[in-house]
């Protein structure tokens, strides 16, 4: 892949996570902005994730224990993986850069005011939801996504995303994904607590981590650590080649696509 | 796939592997407006806002931390089959279904944890210990990879082998029936007109330990040789398959899959290792090691042991204080961007190591940048003296004159007249700080340049100090040279040859399977010298053989499962003429009676080399040295895994005048399989018993117990028991009457003898030695034995061992195996476990061994060749650049492996694998980016699509492999006259081994481009040109 164009840089300015961050004090009972009231879930909690992208190997074993934990139709994510071939910008070296990419659990997220039966919505403590009895598979959720970290379930015909587990960690245990991590780079926990394991990490950390597409300003609450500045926006990269091809020549196309 | 698709995709942002996360995001636009028209139409689910999540495992109490397990389930430790790895798992199974539900890692388990748990430690802790309770379960982890996670549907697949099959077409046709197993026994076992084409011979027949099978060549062996056995690799129940094949059936040929997988890397390793029998390794220490050069493999991206070496790595390179360089021809996950300070990727040409690691050697001995105290301890004495755990032969004398009948050996004190030659104390000689020749085991130093003639009771001779001769070797090319020869420029050569040094012993070099090349032997070698050199054998941050395992199947302390009445020891020649000299053989001598020059001989035989299925199977087609009339493969799949092979074997083994019998005992119809005649269904992962082993570099010793954690699926014997590999042989040795096999077989250490009739009569009672070993596990607690699912076990274990085995035994498999204590890791500076044998730097046994072609002996010490072919000459003697512009190599994908095509969750991420080209190479060929091309070697062509980059050295062509199956589902079989249909899926994408070819100038037929001293599979480095079929827009 060529170098990722450096004009690019100039187009963003380096918002970090603690532009993301800022929300958190304001934490009110009533909506932020247009979001309707938080609901269900632990009020003393406020879940996140740290991803520390120097840990990541790329395997994708949080990709194949969320899928399988969550029961998502073949060729639907709710996590993944993403891979980058890139030139570092000083010592033009190339190397491989991994991005795992999930819901980002905003602290104001676009998702949850467009639905129009309020299926999608945030819990005290900051998961976002969706409400399979109540949704109507509209998709307008998975428009208003930045992230593109919703789809439809063919199964359900609902809204389906990450939920952080929501129903292992209510009950004491990890997400798929995290307890999967080979490379240890996936965190959660409650950053409300000043003793957990996230909370003293991004305390640590600080000044270098960084969320996904800060100018939307919807405060993802999935920060990075390591993260190279080019990617927190869509990265100007060629694409990887999905056109499968069989020994005769023909194509065959993607697999899983029938949904 | 439609148009819309693909363009939406190709706006997409992810490249190189795997899947967008934004393929997800097409499904919506198009169902946008049908949920309002409609309704909710899609199925409820069973939470509402949980989806159909699985329901949890077990809950813990957020304030006590007390564990509360879910009643519909259970968890249950054994081991994972997802690779060669063979992590140990926990499974999560559904207890009303009896459905694997989900696989993470077993917590005690040093393959799959960061540090695991001590074995004493009660199991509803460990489950305490993996939750977000305190979140201990973050801090201290227990993985299952992305593999070991899909690999589950294994179980499940339609694509199973449930039912014994039969052919009914001619063999390779996919037409089967089923049989009963025993109607499968009695025909294989008394032979006769089986299919129809004749007169078949029956094992019973073949069985014959009297009869030689060739009586001009008596060597040979007895007629019960011409049964060839062969599986993929140990998964814990070779111990089994060899009591079979080796002591009962009395066969001496037995071949896995090492020759096509990394036997150069292993060789070279052993030979510098002083190890050909078992051709040890070592792994860095990752957790210390201050500084790594790997050579030909890319730990977190694949390699073994996968988890623990992408863990530690990720680690090190984050929060510890490692930095390493990766030398390869591929970009790889290895390389990581975030952590861009502490690591480097380096591109050389692929087969071309050996040129920069003897670089890095002759730097090294040019600016005395080794461990020279180390290296000029002669002797255990000298070691133990200083300290160290161990010691090297630089300084031992060569005999280097090919007049005197000892030539290539050590010097030892016995051609001196100091000692009695062969006797105990008959030690090498080495030249002692004041000039004088003296005993190894009593000069506490040794000079470690040698050059002198010394008077021996054959004459005057030329004598030369190991380490002199690998500087003579080293000097032979400079450093430029070197770096023509490797595509690595000389200064990046000599900064990283500083570098490797200038952090004394905790440096580390490692390899793997890059080193199946045609020079693959010496460059492994030549690597593995540089952690001699710098002295990091044994120490903590250097590099560890590893703490081993717990043998069950020895003659153990309560059963012995090693010998038996009758047991037979098998003779004769290996079918792949290796491990015995040409030299030997009565061949040989006729040639040399009749007065003809007995070099070349007619096939290489290759006396260092280990049983290699890459000869084993042509050989015995062929019948040089001799035919077979049998085989049973398990789990073995050579014509995916070998670089050629199938082009050459296919028509061979398709007629059964060439082979009468092929039975093959698997799950699944592979590539080499569908030409089997019987097909025997095998349990698959979490269905299996066995023990299994670490890999190199686990520092602590360990076994992993593995049993059927559900029932398995395929069919049953007439007893009732799951019909499966180690069933058949069972089965199979009672219908033959094979010693070892049936009542009375098993001696106990009280003398009492027990039956073997099912499988659990020989793992259960290993289970015993191993928990019974030292200083015997305790007994397992009801609580242990409910928490770890093995209540349905315990039955078993009390009606198969002894009284006060039963709670030990219940303790292993309620921890999923015996496990070291993490403590044992380290003593002090040095490793807890030392690999004590002398380190080659000069080995004797390559030093003095013949090559079949040339009659010479090879170099005892890493030297540099170009990849060449049997009679010496060189790869681009036959096939130069002009012709044939690219080197094609293969690498290791970080999902996919060679039989993991069938799991649907790795095919969503990754369904096929486009070709990696450098960029160069693609504007001089005309290539684009997403281009199908058309590759074509000496040996083959295939279609494949071009990822051009700069991802991938200039000049050569990267094949991930794993893909570009014809079987394993993707093949459709008629069975009882029903088809089976293939998923065309499977078969996407290319398979370098398509791309291998025949050795030009091999004259015993036909054979395989196999490397010379290891007879490994050469799949690095293969002549290749590409062209564009069709541009795609």
């Amino acid at each position: 892949m060529d170098k990722i164009r450096r004009a690019l840089l100039g187009q963003i300015a380096k918002l970090t996570a603690g532009a993301a961050l800022v929300p958190l004090s304001s934490i009110a009972s009533a909506g932020i902005n247009d979001q309707p009231p938080r609901r269900e879930g632990d009020p003393e909690k406020r879940y996140a994730m740290l991803i520390d992208l120097r840990a990541c190997i790329g395997c994708q074993a949080c990709t194949v224990s969320c899928h399988i934990e969550n029961e998502a139709p073949l060729g639907n994510f709710r996590t993944i993986v993403s891979q980058y071939e890139v030139e570092h910008e000083e010592t033009g070296n190339t190397a491989t850069f991994m991005l795992p990419r999930l819901c980002n659990h905003c602290e104001t997220p676009p998702c949850v005011p467009v639905c129009p039966v309020q299926a999608t919505f945030q819990r005290e403590d900051g998961i976002v939801v969706v409400d399979n009895e109540a949704c109507v598979g509209c998709a307008y959720c998975v428009q208003a996504c930045p992230y593109d970290a919703r789809f439809i379930n063919e199964y359900t015909q609902t809204a389906d995303k990450c939920t952080f587990c929501a129903h292992r960690l209510d009950v004491g245990l990890l997400p798929a994904c995290v307890e999967s991590c080979v490379g240890g780079a996936r965190i959660i926990g409650d950053i409300r607590d000043p003793d957990s394991q996230i909370s003293r990490m991004m305390k640590e950390h600080y000044d270098e981590l960084m969320v996904l597409k800060p100018e939307m300003g919807t405060a993802p609450h999935v920060f990075y650590l390591g993260m190279d500045e080019r990617f927190v926006s869509r990265p100007d990269a060629k694409p990887a080649i999905w056109d499968v091809r069989d020994q005769q020549g023909e194509e065959v196309g993607y697999e899983f696509s029938g949904h | 796939m439609d148009k819309n698709r693909r363009n939406f995709l190709k706006g997409a942002a992810a490249a190189g592997g795997a899947a967008t996360f934004a393929a997800g995001y097409y499904g919506p636009l198009e169902k946008m407006g049908k949920g309002l028209v409609n309704g909710t139409s899609g199925v409820a689910t069973a939470d509402r806002l949980h989806g159909n999540s699985l329901a949890p495992e077990y809950s813990v109490d957020p304030k006590t931390g007390e564990v509360v397990l879910n009643p519909d389930q259970r968890i249950a430790f054994t081991v994972c089959y997802g690779c060669t790895t063979k992590c140990g798992v926990r499974v999560r199974i559904d207890n009303n279904e009896e459905k694997v539900l989900r696989v993470s890692g077993n917590p005690y388990h040093p393959l799959s944890s960061d540090e695991h748990l001590d074995e004493s430690a009660p199991v509803l802790e460990a489950f305490q210990r993996m939750s977000s309770f305190q979140d201990q379960g973050q801090l201290n982890r227990s993985t299952a990879c992305a593999r070991g996670n899909a690999a589950m549907s294994q179980l499940t697949s339609d694509q199973r082998v449930l039912k014994c099959l039969k052919r009914t077409g001619p063999r390779g046709s996919n037409q089967w029936e089923t049989i009963p197993f025993e109607q499968l026994l009695d025909e294989i076992v008394a032979g006769g007109n089986l299919f129809g084409e004749g007169e078949v011979e029956g094992l019973r027949s073949i069985r014959d330990l009297k009869t030689p099978l060739d009586s001009e060549n008596p060597e040979y062996g007895p007629k019960s040789n011409q049964l060839l056995v062969m599986e993929a690799t140990d998964y814990g129940r070779s111990a089994l398959l060899k009591r079979f094949a080796f002591n009962a059936f009395g066969t001496r040929n037995y071949g896995h899959h090492g020759a096509y997988c990394g036997l150069a890397f292993r060789m070279g390793s052993g030979a510098l290792m002083n190890d050909l029998a078992k051709n040890a390794h070592v792994k860095p220490d990752y957790a210390n090691v201050k500084f790594a050069l790997f050579i030909g493999t890319a730990p977190s991206q694949a390699g073994n042991p996968f988890k623990r070496q992408g863990r530690l790595l990720a680690q090190a390179r984050t929060s510890g204080n490692m930095e390493y360089v990766l030398v390869d021809p591929a970009l790889t996950a290895a390389a990581s961007h975030s952590a861009s300070d502490r690591n480097r990727w380096v591109s050389i040409l692929p087969g071309t190591d050996t040129a920069f690691a003897m670089a890095l050697i002759r730097w090294m001995l040019v600016n005395e940048a080794y461990a020279k105290d180390y290296l000029e301890l002669p002797g255990n004495m000298a070691a133990s003296k200083a300290g160290e755990s161990g010691h090297t032969n630089a300084t031992h004398l060569v005999i280097d004159d090919d007049n005197h009948p000892r030539a290539g050996y050590f010097l030892r004190l016995s051609d001196i007249a100091q000692a009695q030659a062969g006797a105990d104390d008959d030690y090498p000689v080495v030249v002692n700080m004041t000039g004088d020749f003296e005993s190894s085991e009593v000069a506490t130093r040794g000079q470690l340049f040698v050059e002198r003639t010394v008077e021996t009771g054959a004459g005057p001779v030329r004598v030369r100090s190991s380490l002199f001769k690998l500087r003579q070797e080293a000097m032979r090319y400079s450093i430029e040279e070197y770096a023509e020869f490797c595509g690595i420029e000389p200064d990046v050569i000599r900064n990283l040859a500083k570098r490797f040094t200038s952090f004394g012993r905790m440096a580390a070099a490692d390899t793997h399977g890059g080193m199946m090349s045609g020079s693959g032997f010496y460059a492994s070698y030549s690597i593995n010298m540089l952690n001699l050199l710098v002295g990091s054998f044994n120490q903590k941050g250097g590099v560890a053989k590893g703490g081993g395992s717990f043998n069950g199947v020895g003659a153990g302390p309560r059963y012995n499962l090693e010998d038996f009445p009758g047991k037979v020891g098998p003779k004769g020649v290996f079918l792949s003429r290796s491990r015995f000299p040409y030299e030997k053989t009565n061949e040989y001598k006729r040639r040399v009676a009749a007065g003809e020059s007995p070099y070349p001989a007619a096939a290489p035989w290759r006396s260092l080399a280990p049983p290699i299925l890459t000869e084993h199977l042509l050989s015995g087609l062929e019948g040089y040295p001799y035919k077979i009339k049998a085989m049973i493969g398990v789990m073995a799949n050579p014509m995916y895994g070998q670089a050629g092979l199938t082009s050459l074997l296919e028509e061979k083994l398709k007629d059964p005048g060439n082979i009468g019998l092929y039975v093959a005992v698997d799950g699944f119809i592979n590539e080499t399989n569908r030409f089997a005649d019987y097909v025997v269904p095998d349990s698959v992962m979490y269905e299996v018993w066995g023990f299994t082993g670490a890999w190199s570099g686990t520092l602590t010793k360990m076994t992993t117990a593995c049993w059927p954690v559900v029932e398995p699926r395929q069919a049953k014997t007439a007893a009732g028991e799951p019909v499966c590999m180690d069933n058949f042989f069972i089965e199979l040795g009672k219908r033959l009457e094979l010693p070892g096999f049936g009542d009375n077989s098993i001696e106990g250490a009280d003398g009492q003898m027990h039956g073997l009739n099912r499988a659990e009569d020989f793992y259960l009672r290993a289970a015993a030695n191993i928990a019974m070993a030292g200083k015997p596990l305790p007994v397992a607690s009801d609580e242990d034995i409910h928490a770890s699912g093995i209540e349905a076990l315990l039955d078993r274990i009390k009606s198969t061992v002894a009284g006060d085995e039963v709670g030990p035994v219940a303790h292993l498999y309620s921890r999923g195996g015996r496990f070291e204590t993490m403590a044992k890791a380290y003593d002090k500076d040095k490793l807890g476990h030392a690999w004590k044998r002398p380190l080659c730097v000069y080995n004797e046994a390559v030093g003095t061994a013949i090559d079949s072609y040339s009659g010479k002996r090879l170099v005892g010490t890493p030297t540099h060749h170009a990849p060449r072919f049997w009679d010496g000459s060189l790869l681009r003697d036959h096939y130069p650049e002009s012709e044939w512009p690219l080197l094609a190599f293969s690498f290791k994908s970080n999902l996919m492996n060679s039989y993991a095509i069938g799991l649907e969750r790795l095919r969503m991420i990754k369904p096929y694998n486009p070709v990696l080209l450098h960029r160069n190479d693609a504007e001089k060929f005309g290539v684009r980016h997403g281009d199908t091309i058309s590759i074509e070697s000496p040996g083959g062509k295939v279609l494949a699509l071009a990822l051009v980059g700069g991802n991938v050295h200039e000049g050569a062509l990267g094949i991930e492999h794993g893909y570009g199956h014809r079987e394993l589902g993707a093949a459709s079989h008629i069975i009882d006259g029903q088809e089976r249909a293939g998923n065309p899926y499977l078969a996407a994408g290319v398979n370098i081994n398509d791309l291998g070819f025949a050795d030009p100038t091999r004259k015993d037929g036909t054979a395989t481009w196999l490397e010379n001293v290891s007879g490994a599979s050469v799949r690095q480095g293969l002549p290749v040109r590409v062209r564009v079929v069709e541009s795609m827009a």
